[in-house]
This record gives C-alpha cells, sequence and structure tokens, in this order.
C-alpha cells in the first residue's frame, strides 16, 4: 500500500487551470522524482499535499485513508514535512532558532532554550563539514550566503521528523559537497522508511537520488517509472509530448526569417550581475534572438541589467556600433532600447492614471519636453496604440478599466511613439489573454521585419520556438546551448534546460 | 437620483457644499458670522492656509508615504526672517520676499535629500526638521527682535486690490491655476502623479524620480515660506511658532480635498475647497468658545475621521 495516494486532484485559478488531473503515488523508503515544465502544475501538487492549497477535485490517501489536508496545520499533524522553495525563513532570528521554529521545545509558557539548541544541534551536525565559513547556530539568516540559508531551510524540513518529506527544488543553490551529503541524509531517511518528494531541474540528481520518477505536462499526470527503467531522453520526450518532440513547428519556418543578414543591432560579452555570469551574444537587426530555460535562470536579470534595472557586475555592451553601459533606465531609454516586463502590475501600469498617460513618458524623455499637451498627444499615441488594435473607450479613462492583455498593448505602445533600436522583452505575455498574444507577437514580428533588433524571454515554450529566429538557452545563470534553425525543437530545448548546469 | 449620488462621491462637491453648510450654521449661531466682511477674513486666513496646503498636497501626491511635517517651522522661521528684513519698511519686501524663499527652499532640500539620498522615511525627515526649526526658532529669538511687517505688505494682504478682494486672494488663485496647469498639462505633473502612483514603473519609463522627489519637497519649503511672509503681513509682527498651527490642518485640507495619502490620486482644487472647509470650521469652533486646544483635539479627530472614510472605501472598492 502507498504511503501517500493522490489522484484525480484538480486545481483551478478561475479561467485558469493550473492542475487538471494530479496523480501521485508515494511508497514508503522511497525518494519520489516530481518533474516537468514551468506551469505544467508541479508546484500546484505540492501545495495541495502542503494543504496550502485546496483542490476543487481528486481525492488524497495517507496510509490508505482519505484525509483532508486543510492547512498546514493539518499537514503538520498529519505528518507531512515540507522544504519550501521560496524560502520561508525568519531573517533576523538565528539559524537554530529557524530550525526549530515548526515546533519549539517548551518549557511550560517560555521557550525552553536548551532543548531548542540542543535539537538545532542535531541538524546542524548533519551538515558538519560543509555548511560554510560563517554559519554557526547563533547566527541570524540575513548574514547568511544564499547556499547556507538553503541549508537552514533543508534543516528546518528535517527537523520536523515527519514520515512524509516534502522537498521542492532543495539543491537549487548548493555546492557539489553539499547536496552530496544531503543525498547521504536522504538514503539514510530512505533506510529509515521515510516517503520523500524531490524535484529538482538537474537531470542527473534526479537519476543518482530517485526511486521512481512522476512526469507532469500541461497540468496532468503523463506518466511514472522506476528510474532503473528509464532513460534521461525517455523522462525528456515524457515531458515534451509525443507529437511535439520532433522538428520545429512548421508556423516558425513560415513566420521566421532565418537569414539574419542585418548588422549588429546589440551586442554583449561576457556579461554577469546578479544571478548570471559570462552571458556572450549578438542580436542583429531584424533579428528575434529567443532567451529560454526555465524560470529564473538569469534570464530576466539579464534584460533587467541591459536596461540599467539591474547593476552589471562585468562585461561589455555595445549597442549599434557603440560602447553603451547601461546606468539607469533612464539612460538606456535615451540610447534607443526599450524594455517590456512581464510584470506589469509592477513595472509597467501607473495605476489610477489616464491611459494617455500610460502612453506618453517615453514620448516625453526621448524629446524632451516640458509641455504636455493632450491634443497633439493624443494624435501621436493613437496610431501606436491602434498598431496592437488595443480596445479601449478613450483616452481619458483609467487605465485600471482596461483587460490585463489590454493594459499591456497601452504599457507596450508606450514604446511605439518614438522607435527604439533594440526591445528587450522580458516574458511579456505572462497572464494575458490568447488575442492579445496574438497581436502582440504580430506586431513583434512586424517590428523586426522592419529592422529592429529583438530580444524575447518567454517562459512558455511554444511562443518562444513560435518566434525566435534563434534560441539561447539559460541555465544556472548562463547560456549552455544555442539553438537555431532545425535545432529548435521542444526536445532540444529541454534537454539544454534540464541537463546539469 | 444616480447623477446626485454620483455628486456626493466627488470630495469637491462634498467640501463646497459643507463650506456652505457651516456658513449658515456659523450665521445661526452667531448672526453677521457671514457677514460679507467676514466671509473676506475667512478668505484671507482661509488664502494663508491654502498656500501652505499647497506645498503640502504637491509632497503627498508624491507617494512613498510623502508627507511635510516641517511646514509649521518654516512657516514660523520665514515671518521672523521677513519682519527683520523689511523691518517696516516697503524698500525690504525684494530682499525679504528672496530671502524667506531662499531658507524655505534650502529646508526642502534637505528634507528632500534625507527622503531619497539617506532614504529617511518623510514622517521621520520632517518631524527631525521641525525639531531642528523649533530649536532654532528659540535661539533666533534670544537675540534678534521680531521684525515688523513693511506696510505695502499688509496692505496686500488686508486691503482690498482688485474687484474688493486683497491681494492675498488673486497670489491663492494664481497658484491655484498655476498648479492646476502644472499638475495637467507639464510633463513635470505627469512624473509626479507617475512616481505617486508607481514608483518602479514610474523609474522603468525614464522619470528621475529621486529628483522630482526632492522637487517636491522644495516646493513644499517654497510655499510654507510663502506663507510665512503673508502671515507676517496678516499679524503686523511675528511671534515665535506662528507657523505651529499650520501643520495638522495643512494636512487636513488635501486629505479632505480628496487627495489620497498614499499619493498619485487627487489634485489641488479639492485642497482649496478642504481650506477653506477647515477655515470656517475653525471660526466656527472659536464662535462656540472652544478653545485652541479643543480645536486640535477636533482637528485631529477630523483627520482620523476622514482616514476611516477613504480607507473604507478602497476597501469597498477592492
Amino acid at each position: 500500500m502507498a504511503k501517500l495516494k493522490i489522484s484525480g486532484v484538480s486545481k483551478a485559478y478561475g479561467a485558469t487551470v493550473a492542475l487538471s488531473r494530479g496523480d501521485l503515488e508515494l511508497e514508503a523508503g522511497e525518494v519520489h522524482v516530481l518533474i516537468g515544465s514551468n506551469g505544467s502544475g508541479k508546484s500546484t501538487l505540492c501545495k495541495i499535499v502542503a494543504g496550502s492549497v485546496k483542490p476543487d477535485a481528486g481525492e488524497v490517501l495517507l496510509d490508505g485513508k482519505p484525509v483532508t489536508v486543510s492547512g498546514p496545520q493539518a499537514a503538520k499533524a498529519l505528518g507531512i514535512g515540507i522544504f519550501y522553495q521560496e524560502l520561508s525563513l525568519a531573517a533576523r532570528r538565528t539559524v537554530e532558532e529557524n530550525i526549530c521554529l515548526p515546533d519549539l521545545p517548551m518549557r511550560g509558557p517560555f521557550v525552553d532554550r536548551r532543548a531548542l539548541s540542543e535539537k538545532a544541534a542535531r541538524y546542524i551536525a548533519l551538515f558538519d563539514g560543509v555548511t560554510g565559513g560563517g554559519f554557526a547556530a547563533d547566527a541570524t539568516v540575513d548574514v547568511l550566503r544564499a547556499d547556507q540559508r538553503q541549508l537552514v531551510e533543508i534543516m528546518k524540513a528535517l527537523a520536523t521528523e515527519a514520515p512524509v518529506l516534502i522537498f521542492d527544488e532543495p539543491t537549487s543553490a548548493l555546492d557539489r559537497a553539499q547536496v552530496d551529503r544531503f543525498f547521504e541524509i536522504l538514503r539514510r531517511l530512505k533506510a529509515e522508511g521515510r516517503a520523500m518528494v524531490f524535484i529538482s531541474h538537474r537531470m542527473d540528481e534526479i537519476f543518482a537520488i530517485g526511486d521512481s520518477v512522476t512526469v507532469l505536462r500541461d497540468g496532468r499526470t503523463v506518466g511514472t517509472s522506476r528510474i532503473a527503467d528509464t532513460t534521461p531522453a525517455e523522462v525528456v520526450r515524457l515531458m515534451v509530448g509525443e507529437e511535439q518532440a520532433q522538428a520545429a513547428p512548421a508556423a516558425a519556418a513560415e513566420t521566421v526569417k532565418t537569414d539574419g543578414a542585418g548588422p549588429v543591432g546589440l551586442a554583449v560579452s561576457a556579461l554577469a550581475g546578479p544571478g548570471f555570469a559570462g552571458v556572450s551574444f549578438a542580436v542583429r537587426q531584424g533579428e528575434i534572438l529567443g532567451f529560454g530555460g526555465l524560470h529564473g535562470q538569469g534570464q530576466s536579470s539579464v534584460l533587467r541589467a541591459l536596461f540599467g534595472a539591474l547593476p552589471l557586475a562585468a562585461g561589455a555592451v555595445t549597442l549599434k556600433g557603440g560602447a553603451y553601459r547601461p546606468h539607469s533606465p533612464r539612460a538606456a531609454i535615451r540610447a534607443g532600447l526599450a524594455y517590456v516586463s512581464g510584470d506589469r502590475g509592477r513595472d509597467g501600469v501607473i495605476q489610477g492614471r489616464p491611459i494617455l498617460e500610460n502612453v506618453t513618458p517615453i514620448h516625453f524623455l526621448r524629446n524632451r519636453l516640458t509641455l504636455a499637451r493632450p491634443g497633439p498627444l493624443r494624435d501621436k499615441a493613437t496610431p501606436a496604440v491602434e498598431a496592437l488594435h488595443t480596445r479601449f473607450a478613450g483616452f481619458s479613462h483609467p487605465i485600471g478599466s482596461l483587460s490585463g492583455g489590454n493594459q499591456q498593448k497601452i504599457v507596450i505602445a508606450r514604446w511605439l511613439i518614438d522607435r527604439p533600436d533594440v526591445l528587450l522583452l522580458d516574458d511579456p505575455t505572462k497572464g494575458i489573454d490568447l488575442s492579445a498574444k496574438a497581436d502582440l507577437f504580430a506586431l513583434v514580428r512586424k517590428l523586426a521585419a522592419e529592422g529592429m533588433a529583438i530580444v524575447l524571454y518567454s517562459s512558455e515554450d511554444a511562443e518562444l520556438l513560435a518566434n525566435s529566429d534563434r534560441i539561447l538557452v539559460f541555465n544556472g545563470g548562463r547560456v549552455t546551448r544555442e539553438l537555431a534553425g532545425a535545432d529548435r525543437t521542444r526536445f532540444n530545448l529541454y534537454e539544454a534546460a534540464y541537463e546539469a548546469a | 437620483m444616480n447623477a446626485v449620488l454620483d455628486l456626493l462621491k466627488r470630495p469637491l462637491v462634498v467640501a463646497l457644499a459643507l463650506i456652505l453648510l457651516l456658513l449658515v450654521v456659523g450665521e445661526l449661531l452667531s448672526p453677521g458670522f457671514a457677514s460679507p466682511t467676514q466671509i473676506m477674513r475667512l478668505l484671507i486666513v482661509a488664502a494663508l492656509l491654502g498656500i501652505v496646503a499647497a506645498g503640502q498636497n504637491l509632497v503627498i501626491l508624491g507617494g512613498r508615504e510623502g508627507i511635510d511635517l516641517s511646514v509649521g517651522g518654516v512657516v514660523s522661521l520665514s515671518a521672523i526672517i521677513a519682519g527683520n528684513l523689511m523691518n517696516g519698511q516697503d524698500a525690504g519686501i525684494p530682499l525679504a520676499i528672496i530671502g524667506c524663499i531662499a531658507t524655505g527652499a534650502l529646508f526642502g532640500l534637505a528634507n528632500g535629500l534625507g527622503v531619497t539620498l539617506l532614504r529617511i522615511p518623510p514622517l521621520v525627515m520632517t518631524l527631525g526638521m521641525l525639531g531642528v526649526l523649533q530649536g532654532l526658532l528659540v535661539v533666533i529669538r534670544q537675540g534678534i527682535p521680531s521684525g515688523r511687517a513693511a506696510p505695502g505688505l499688509s496692505q496686500f494682504v488686508t486691503q482690498p486690490f482688485l474687484f474688493g478682494l486683497p491681494g492675498i486672494i488673486w497670489l491663492w488663485v494664481a497658484i491655484g491655476v498655476l498648479l492646476a496647469l502644472l499638475l495637467s498639462r507639464t510633463v513635470y505633473g505627469h512624473r509626479v502623479y507617475a512616481i505617486g502612483s508607481n514608483e518602479q514603473a514610474a523609474r522603468m519609463a525614464g522619470v528621475p524620480v529621486a529628483a522630482v522627489r526632492v522637487s517636491l519637497f522644495v516646493l513644499s519649503g517654497v510655499f510654507a515660506a510663502i506663507a510665512g511672509i503673508c502671515l507676517l503681513g496678516y499679524s503686523g509682527s511675528s511671534f515665535a511658532n506662528v507657523g505651529e498651527q499650520y501643520m495638522l490642518p495643512s494636512i487636513i485640507a488635501v486629505v479632505f480635498g480628496g487627495t489620497s495619502l498614499a499619493g498619485g490620486k487627487g489634485g489641488y482644487t479639492g485642497t482649496m475647497a478642504g481650506a477653506m472647509m477647515l477655515t470656517v470650521l475653525t471660526a466656527i469652533l472659536t464662535t462656540v468658545n472652544i478653545d485652541e486646544s479643543g480645536r486640535q483635539m477636533i482637528f485631529g479627530a477630523t483627520l482620523l475621521a476622514l482616514m476611516l472614510f477613504y480607507g473604507r472605501g478602497r476597501a469597498m472598492r477592492a
């Protein structure tokens, strides 16, 4: 009998289906790997088990008995411990306090400090020798490095001593020695009969520690097999799906021109900054260069750094043949760069203000205007907004009256009054409807055809494959593969994204 | 009916209706309250408050918890400087104006730099600056006489100038028109709203966020200094902490006029109505013999009630 059995669970957020049919069978004494591409539903599945998300349908069986995990407290009571991918540590508290936080040892109404120290010391000792300099039981978490924080997070999960442990990408910041030690611990726990779910994007790790693997694709479980009976290529094929595993989509070949004969618009070499290093590439005028790979591998940071919104540590940038140093978004805009963020609520929309004011700021800056006369501005803004088939009642209406897709169109339209030389698209279609996406990519291809150099990062692989002339795959903050021409397949993209960085 | 409801949702309309209501109440309580001369006097007092509130309004529009608690201190200091520089002589007026505006700008600049470069929250920064100003005023009072207003200045503030209204009313109207144009018809105005509404998006759209924010604090200092000069003209001579009474009312006038304390929403027209409303309210409270401490309590309670009212409105929309 399975320790934990999840069958047919689903979860939708409004019209977005995050998980349509999630199945998972976890045995006692095994490490069960869960794998799937961005948005395949892994995290949702984990959150359902953890009790932080309530499923719309389906059932969860623990030791053969149906249970309702109504919240994190209930999960704890049922014996389910979770390592969170988003760090959940209290930054100003010490390592030992964080480790014991889910279950503080008490003496009467007070925390038993000595018992707390002793308990924490047991878990810290597990990683003795690999924790690195500056790591101590009484150090506050905010002074630790990213890998050390991740170790604390692991210790915290282990300290729950739960029979079922879920690790959501526990190794992303760890070095080799730390991963090895962690795997030793997992093997010991396995021998004790604990059941563990392990999410990782590193194929080598999956095959090193896993006993079985379950693959999710587009919100459903598409297969489970013993690790011993499968191969990395087989796993990637399951993730991709049979029909899309072969050659580049036909649409891409037709709509994307691949000659790339224009002069170089933007060239960068050995770029390094927060979360990326050694990034070099060149985009020609008229070319759409795609950035692919898993979420958060440095794609977005590279684009933001080029736009002057993040500091660059090293590297050289050439813009239209001249040296360019991104100091601030303001300087970048003046130099002819444009940046569209997928997080329009944070980076794009000026909420509560009229649509016109949301279209014009770039025009003001690039023409050094001081007066804002509505009449002439409307004349300037109209063609820009119409180029995207934006639906809106009038320029004086607040931007909040528009749908998400139309808001993003307005944000993009601000770059169309005075054309930039280089357009940086940072997952621009996140959370917008299909027709808006189609309008947006039609425009992007038109802009490229007119000679703009475009860099496109998209977390949706289909979009990326259909619209890029070339794709750079990011893995661990570096470009690990370049896919061009017939190599631009979903299979190659996944293979490069999931291989060891 | 719906049209009436819509009107009631507009803070400006509510404020104007309240002003009329308060005038009627005042007249009933004390006949002669709403006589032309009294209304003129109320307008002058409202103009003084309104000019201080103009700067307060700009700082609050700029967002990131923008607020200027030092305005009262700047008003007091400006009145003393003006009194000493003109010392009862019309010839000293230009120098007094220049000196006061420069002083106000300087303190505003210090506030702005503290808020942007040192990232000190505006509340703390301007409160600290108020402390500095109050100490400075004590020191100044010990060594320097208070000074007197020039006759020309007193005339500007209290005597009819055009269409029976004194110059200060026209100055206030001019400030109102200029600020309305500045906020709606200039790139600077759009940038003020942009940083108040979404600072990160404004930065990504090339707005020089820090420079705009510093300029708002500078303008607040300048408006407080202008109000200080006018206050000297109104009272004839300055005394310590004459400006103290302006801190809380300047914030209430802005909030009452429909400007959001969260920034990015509102304008000066409403604030002008708010300043008039508060002035009439103060006069009524004085009429019914409620003293300064009682008025302060009522002002404080009014601000909290307004926050509750607008806060609820936001919660209900969400």
